[in-house]
């Protein structure tokens, strides 16, 4: 470590760099939390504080201010909350202000989303045998993205899809189904109960196991992965810890296991149970699953582990130790509650920062949603949208391994790129209803908040002069800006 | 009159007004063209991820030894075995692969792993992908041979040095020299505006607004999309070019993702396009229930998949200049588990498939007698392996590049 002790003037007392807009000034100057922060960021990321700094300081761009424009705010928060926003909802949402609008898109239970609902296809879980489920349940969720009153319900539950992995490749469709509406229901509940809900749940149960984990015969898979990927992280467990959690989950198996893939119904049946002692980081008893994870979420690397990957969620990507510090008090304090590490991250001027604007590759699932709001889409377009989906490396339901999908720079290669990019052309010329005419301006304001290089704005602007009249073929030139991949 | 296709390949092509040609475009494909590579060779090196963790034990299998049959009650393969001598056999699925054996063109490395194993599939799979025992973020150990490429002046310096098939760019691929993730050749490229039946072209209006991204948009992405816009336009013109000429020598299976994907790296491998290292995956290998049914069908799927990429490849005249390697992040769990499946292990084989090779088994067969923990003790490091294919056929320099010497093994010819 080369941060040399700070002398600290008499001052008044700092606001903690949660309350503040985050700068690279404002790490480097966080003296004498800068020895404790170094220690979380070993321990949490095994990086030294220099390279987080020069991470920091790779993210100045030339948009500096941008979100003290409201407008911009309440764009940037319908993205990161949300799916993004039409005209008409922006206008909506910045009437009402900021901090409204942030109280609207939390007490979401207080919004009706009726006219969703009434919109939406049946689903019937029972007709499961049916091969067009996958593609119905696909295009389902898609269309709830695009056209919910409640944007953050749906970004949970695409938020937990990604966390708490279950994938169509052991599951089926009807289980996944059933799972998804368990995310969203705990969406911003407490951390415990959902992750005692998913051991139990039919599609986790049988793409990590559990549903074979029987007293004699234990399966490591759910154990293993309960603590490396959902709860602490590497390096809080010991291998033994995974052998004899493995025989704690015991017990809880699926009705009608004949058809495994069709079940959607769990049960406990006592003679699967190894009811035996188990010995758990230092522990002995006669454990169950639910007492594991009574063990595991109150741990402080389950609290920062899942704080930080909240923030990097909605705001970006390698959070400064302090502020994952921050939420891990605010989760522990609040009874494990993520509702509660949700608002604050909303409400952090960090948030709101510089380096929060822009700061996130649009995943595909975003990609997608925020175009089929602009574009509009029948039931049918969305099943098609769903698997247009694929090519750009996310297919709903169909997380590429447990880890879930990987973030960031990893969206973007040649492959996806081009594929985006088509994408935008095929859903402009698929608009059933004539686009309203609309300036440049107007597009860019709707879309891309109106920030955009002189290169974009020139070559939108040479692009509409050359073709009047083509406001599907302008739409989908705003789409494929570089501007619009990033969120 | 030129067409832009000419002004590309003679990387000519006026991006914008105002701004110097990227040298991804100016040197790359006009080096392509002139694609006279020299320590390389021509040489091209295709690995082929097991992801999951492959069962090393029902792969190569010790079916003379009592512990094997006795840990593993309902998954042994009983019958069937393809022999390669009195204790080891390939699984019966592997037919291809037992041919290539017979013709001296499949080297096996036996007990293949690293100290201290890690049991996670991510921190495993990191390990290997960065030849790091401490895993991480870092480069990939083939992304640190593409830049060792680029620093001696080797590299084509194009985007289809390294290709993956699928829609990531693998780990063991990552460093600052770009790869290209492709899926299909036909999709991979932009599509015009139909404008009533009118095609308007979209690449100058795409590459005004991604041109100067790379400074005026936010970092760290603002680099990446101009950067990534301009490779995939550059390979996708480099690409179509080709397509229409590539007629396949063999047949692959249908309905099959990894055939699918190898078939891909075959065409772009014989459009001449200086493909260097190119990276496959079949996922499916972590098999904690019910193992032998799915286990067998991947297996046969590899099989079938190799031999017909091994064949296209001899028919285009490049039987010499491709090697194929197989990795995975660890084996199973010695004894398999109650559910008719197996748990995380460690050692596995690994399989080095091509003319290069010299056929035969290599390093040291693991005890089933003597575990850690119910898993195999590794007798080769992975690294060694790697070290042999950098030094002993990609002509690099494999300690420099791994960061330590690691013992070479006579895997390949000279």
């Amino acid at each position: 470590m080369d941060d040399a002790p700070v002398v600290t003037p008499a001052a008044p007392p700092r606001k903690p760099i949660w309350k503040r807009p985050v700068s690279r000034r404002a790490v480097l100057a966080t003296g004498a939390a800068g020895a404790a922060a170094t220690a979380l960021a070993v321990l949490w990321k095994g990086n030294d504080l220099s390279q987080i700094l020069d991470h920091v300081r790779d993210l100045t761009h030339g948009y500096q201010g941008a979100l003290s424009s409201e407008r911009v705010r309440i764009a940037h928060l319908l993205r990161r909350a949300g799916f993004g926003a039409t005209k008409a909802e922006l206008d909506r949402y910045a009437a009402m202000g900021t901090t409204a609008a942030t109280q609207s898109l939390l007490n979401y239970q207080q919004t009706s989303n009726a006219a969703l609902e009434a919109q939406l296809p049946t689903i019937d879980p029972a007709n499961a045998n049916n091969a067009r489920l996958v593609g119905a349940i696909q295009g389902w969720w898609l269309q709830r993205m695009a056209q919910t009153e409640r944007p953050l319900e749906e970004k949970m539950t695409l938020f937990w899809h990604g966390l708490l992995t279950s994938g169509l490749d052991k599951a089926g469709p009807a289980q996944l189904f059933t799972q998804n509406q368990l995310f969203r229901t705990t969406a911003l509940g407490n951390f415990d109960d959902l992750l005692k809900a998913v051991s139990k749940d039919p599609a986790m149960m049988v793409y990590l196991d559990t549903e074979t984990n029987r007293k004699g015969k234990p399966n490591e898979n759910y154990a293993r992965e309960l603590m490396e990927l959902f709860t602490t992280g590497i390096g809080h467990y010991t291998e033994d810890d995974v052998r004899e959690s493995a025989r704690a989950f015991t017990g809880w198996t699926l009705s009608g296991a004949k058809q495994l893939r069709y079940t959607t119904q769990s049960l406990f049946v006592p003679r699967l149970y190894d009811a035996g002692q188990k010995t758990f980081m230092g522990k002995t008893g006669n454990f169950t699953g639910d007492d594991i994870v009574e063990k595991l979420v109150p741990l402080r690397a389950t609290a920062e582990r899942l704080s930080a990957r909240l923030f990097t969620f909605f705001a970006y990507g390698n959070p400064e130790a302090e502020i994952v510090h921050h939420l891990a008090d605010t989760f522990q304090n609040s009874r494990y509650n993520v509702g509660a590490v949700v608002r604050e991250i909303f409400t952090m001027d960090a948030f709101y920062s510089d380096k929060a604007y822009r700061a996130l590759v649009k995943s595909p699932a975003e990609l997608v949603a925020q175009t089929l709001k602009v574009t509009g889409a029948d039931a049918k377009g969305f099943i098609a949208a769903a698997n247009a989906m694929a090519p750009m490396g996310q297919v709903l339901f169909y997380p590429p391994n447990v880890a879930g999908w990987p973030s960031g720079s990893s969206w973007i290669n040649s492959s996806t790129l081009l594929t985006r990019i088509n994408f935008a052309n095929a859903a402009t010329r698929r608009v059933a209803a004539p686009l309203p005419a609309q300036s440049v301006d107007q597009l860019t304001a709707t879309l891309v908040d109106g920030n955009v290089t002189t290169n974009t704005r020139e070559g939108l602007q040479a692009f509409a002069a050359a073709h009047p009249g083509d406001q599907a073929g302008l739409l989908f030139m705003g789409l494929a800006t570089p501007e619009f991949q990033l969120n | 009159m030129f067409s832009r296709r000419d002004f590309i390949k003679q990387g000519l092509l006026p991006v914008f007004a105002g701004s110097a040609v990227p040298s991804i475009f100016a040197n790359g494909v006009a080096a392509a063209a002139a694609d006279a590579p020299q320590a390389t060779n021509g040489r091209i090196l295709v690995l082929v991820q097991l992801a999951g963790g492959n069962d090393g034990l029902n792969t190569l299998i010790p079916f003379q030894d009592g512990a094997y049959h006795d840990a593993r009650p309902t998954l042994r393969q009983d019958t069937g075995v393809l022999t390669l001598n009195n204790q080891l056999g390939l699984h019966p699925n592997l037919k291809g692969l037992k041919a290539s054996w017979d013709a001296g063109q499949l080297a096996i490395v036996q007990g293949v792993g690293y100290p201290s194993p890690n049991l996670s599939h991510f921190a495993s799979m990191s390990i290997w992908e960065t030849a790091s025992v401490q895993g991480g973020i870092g480069d990939g150990w083939l992304g640190r041979y593409l830049n060792y490429l680029d620093n001696v002046g080797e590299s084509p310096n194009h985007a289809l040095e390294g290709v993956s098939a699928g829609s990531l760019v693998p780990p063991e691929l990552r460093s600052k020299t770009p790869v290209t993730a492709l899926q299909s050749l036909q999709s991979f490229r932009l599509q015009p505006i139909n404008e009533h039946g009118t095609q308007v072209d979209v690449e100058n209006p795409l590459m005004k607004f991604y041109g100067a991204f790379k400074t005026a948009g936010p970092a760290p992405f603002g680099a990446l999309l101009d950067t990534t816009l301009q490779q995939a336009l550059q390979a996708s013109h480099a690409l179509q070019s080709t397509d229409a000429t590539y007629q396949s020598m063999a047949t692959y299976p249908a309905k099959s993702a990894i055939a699918s994907s190898l078939k891909l790296v075959a065409e772009t491998i014989v459009s001449g396009l200086g493909v260097r290292v190119a990276h496959v995956t079949l996922g499916g290998f972590d098999n904690h229930a019910r193992e032998k049914p799915a286990h067998d069908k991947l297996l046969l799927d590899l099989d079938q998949a190799l031999a017909a990429f091994m064949q296209d490849l001899a028919g285009h005249g490049y039987g010499d200049k491709v090697l194929v390697m197989t990795w995975s992040e660890f084996g199973r769990r010695v004894k398999e588990n109650g559910s008719a499946g197996t748990d995380h292990g460690t050692a596995a084989p690994m399989f080095l498939l091509g003319a290069p090779v010299k056929g035969g088994l290599y390093g040291e067969q693991p005890s089933l007698a003597n575990l850690d923990n119910g898993n195999l003790k590794f007798t080769t490091d992975f690294r060694s392996v790697y070290a042999s294919v950098l030094q002993g056929y990609l002509n690099a320099p494999a300690s420099d590049l791994l960061g330590g010497n690691y013992e070479i093994l006579p895997l390949l010819k000279a």
